[in-house]
């Protein structure tokens, strides 16, 4: 099923038979995506198609703070490596004079003012603590030593 | 049990790819069985106010019988993470006695049992999201749409089983327990919100809260034969919802009827000040929407246009989901609406646009798990040792892995290549939605290219599984709302499996949606959604 179900975006616009055709007025606007390169319109090859560097495992766990076992960087490299390639396809839509959407185009901004205010179940927060020591909330150590 | 003898309208559906749509229309409709015929999908929250009213029944009965199903049910489904006590959930239903006793007011929800994922914050119950590092986490405070779900008198029954941070769409990356499908144990009721879905599905529960990043509640609402509304970005305050990935992140709801599903959400709706995402648009009177079927005409949405996407019904689609989208399709103009076909140039891209988007911002906002603000420390003589350990140890695979991505995809250099790129894409996407709903009212799609699957089936290939959101990721990416209801049945094994299809709005028009799903399943010959695990209870 799952590599069946790719193929519904491997599949060539116009190529595939419409199965609810019969249904009336149909209308079909073909204004595919823009391609660059006609050679990458089948995205789902998993080819790199960017220049970009591919993820280097360790440093990435580095990054995100995440101690990996050696078998977890044997078991994730090459999961990683075939999403981001997967990811690249986008490296091949013309996206020129696009602007970036940083969310849904539902409603602008419902900013609240900028004012302290103090939370109704401080009580909940104090207890919830792992160690406190009034008025000090106690935290492993967070500096190295020299 | 139900079989192709007793199902006219499965038998209808099966035989509907082989046959070319027009006959359809020109082909005598099946009549239902007369006896016992399947009930259309009631509101059960408008029944049980009815009842709780007319002083019929009372709220601690009913909600005895819902815990003593609860019981029966949740060692096959494990559904639940966390299920209130029973005393405490008694105490609750006895004050609303007491209350309609004195002839007080009671809330629209009185006496109605919810229940809640565990990534939606409740202060008297853990609050896991489905993780380790978050195990035994108690939040001081309710999120916004749980505060207002028990003001407005509901029971919140417990916390439902979800994949960890809603990271999946099987409910089998739960740092805890896998959840069955109610209509086939060996089944994934879908996910994230597989435990919400499967609880209302074997009515372990009235209605319940899920939340919806890329289609956590529409695909395991069709998995499980259930309604679930994923409301418009900023419809529905997020305050208490553990954040994955913020600009695609929305509360949903699942119920047993459309109807259900629009009074919760008429009641978790509206402007937060805690959660400045949360839109200040008017909230319409959802329930003046479910005109009851005997009032209707023989055409009751003529003149309604429905854009089919014509990308969704492609190649990799099962053929049985297809069938039952072009059986919804020819119900819907026996209806009275107008069925085109729109072409959705961007539809495919959308998809890992929407990893790129959800994996970064899921890398950043998780950042909080560290050991020290939040989740189990593993202690180190390092800080970074200590965090890495920490995050190690709290965090499942699929986390892991996602954490990774994204990090790598908001890497210096590289923001412009991934992350930019796909908010590009959403633009396109957001484009190309609002050019098909100028031509028409709504949309149609399945909900998923498949019923559900196999547990285990799809494990250990991120790929193939990802491939199963294409239908409802582009919604998210648009912060549009959309309806899943259920439409028909495909033989699958040990028994039928439900399908659903997905109704797709323009923003803050979840009215039209909910009108027309209510006429719709008003409507629909012959289909019951109850599972055979509890159909003895109805």
């Amino acid at each position: 099923m799952g590599s069946r179900a790719f193929m519904v975006f491997l599949t060539h616009r116009g190529s595939s038979i419409n199965p609810i055709s019969n249904v009336s007025h149909l209308f079909l606007k073909k204004t595919p995506v823009q391609y660059k390169n006609q050679r990458t319109q089948k995205y789902f090859s998993t080819k790199a198609k960017s220049s970009l560097e591919p993820p280097n495992l360790p440093r990435l766990a580095e990054t995100a703070r995440i101690s990996l076992t050696p078998d977890e960087v044997e078991e994730f490299a090459p999961k990683i490596r075939q999403v981001v390639d997967w990811f690249g396809q986008l490296q091949a839509i013309d996206l020129e004079n696009v602007e970036p959407a940083i969310r849904a185009d539902t409603e602008g901004d419902n900013m609240r003012d900028d004012l302290p205010q103090n939370f109704q179940n401080r009580e909940a927060i104090i207890t919830a603590l792992p160690s406190y020591e009034e008025p000090y909330i106690k935290v492993p150590k967070v500096l190295n030593k020299e | 049990m139900l079989s192709l003898a007793q199902n006219p309208r499965l038998l209808r559906l099966q035989n509907l790819h082989q046959i070319p749509l027009k006959c359809l229309h020109t082909s005598p409709i099946p009549t239902p069985t007369p006896s016992p015929s399947p009930s259309k999908p009631t509101s059960q929250i408008l029944k049980i106010r009815k009842s709780l009213l007319s002083r019929e029944t009372t709220a601690v009965e009913i909600a005895k019988t819902f815990l003593d199903r609860l019981r029966r049910t949740e060692p096959h489904l494990k559904s639940f993470l966390y299920i209130s006590p029973a005393d405490a959930v008694l105490k609750q239903a006895e004050e609303i006695d007491r209350r309609i006793q004195n002839n007080e007011e009671v809330g629209p929800l009185a006496g109605v049992l919810v229940g809640v994922k565990d990534n939606i914050c409740t202060s008297d119950m853990p609050s896991t999201a489905g993780s380790k590092i978050l195990e035994n986490y108690r939040p001081p405070y309710d999120a916004t749409a749980v505060k207002k779900l028990r003001e407005n008198g509901a029971i919140i029954v417990g916390k439902t089983n979800l994949d960890e941070f809603g990271m999946g769409s099987t409910t089998e990356a739960s740092a805890y327990q896998v959840t069955a499908n109610p209509w086939d144990l060996s089944r994934v009721p879908g996910g994230s919100s597989g435990g919400s879905a499967a609880a209302v599905s074997a009515r372990q529960c009235v209605v319940s809260l899920g939340s919806d990043t890329g289609g956590s509640v529409r695909q395991p609402a069709s998995f499980c034969g259930v309604v679930g509304l994923k409301p418009t970005y900023g419809r529905v305050s997020r305050y208490g919802l553990v954040a994955y990935a913020s600009s695609l992140d929305v509360i949903g709801c699942l119920g047993s009827s459309v109807a259900d599903t629009g009074i919760v959400l008429q009641a978790v709706s509206g402007h937060d000040k805690f959660d400045a995402t949360s839109s200040k648009q008017g909230i319409p009177d959802f329930a003046s929407q479910f005109i009851p079927s005997d009032y209707l005409d023989s055409k009751p949405l003529n003149g309604l246009r429905v854009g089919v996407i014509r990308e969704t019904l492609e190649d990799g689609v099962d053929p049985d989901v297809i069938s039952s989208l072009q059986g919804a399709a020819s119900h819907l103009e026996d209806l009275g609406c107008t069925i085109s076909e729109v072409s959705f140039p961007s539809f495919s891209v959308g998809l890992p646009a929407y990893y790129i988007l959800a994996s970064s911002e899921s890398s950043s906002n998780l950042a909080r798990y560290d050991g020290v603000r939040y989740g189990n420390q593993i202690f180190a003589d390092e800080l970074s040792s200590l965090y890495g350990h920490s995050r190690a140890g709290g965090f499942g695979t699929e986390v892991k892995l996602r954490i990774l991505m994204g990090t790598y995809a908001l890497s210096a250099g590289y923001y412009d290549a991934y992350y930019k790129r796909a908010q590009q894409v959403r633009t396109l996407v957001q484009k190309s939605f609002k050019a098909a709903l100028e031509e028409n009212d709504v949309l149609i799609s399945p909900a998923a290219p498949s019923v559900a699957y196999r547990i285990g089936e799809k494990k250990n290939d991120p790929l193939a599984m990802y491939a199963g959101d294409i239908m409802t990721v582009n919604v998210n990416l648009a912060g549009l709302p959309a309806l899943v209801l259920p439409c028909g049945f495909v033989e699958g094994g040990s028994s039928s499996l439900p399908v659903g299809f997905q109704m797709i709005g323009s923003a803050f028009d979840e009215e039209k949606l909910l009108k027309i799903g209510h006429i719709f399943e008003q409507t629909l010959q012959g289909c019951c959604f109850v599972p055979p695990l509890v159909a003895n209870d109805f």
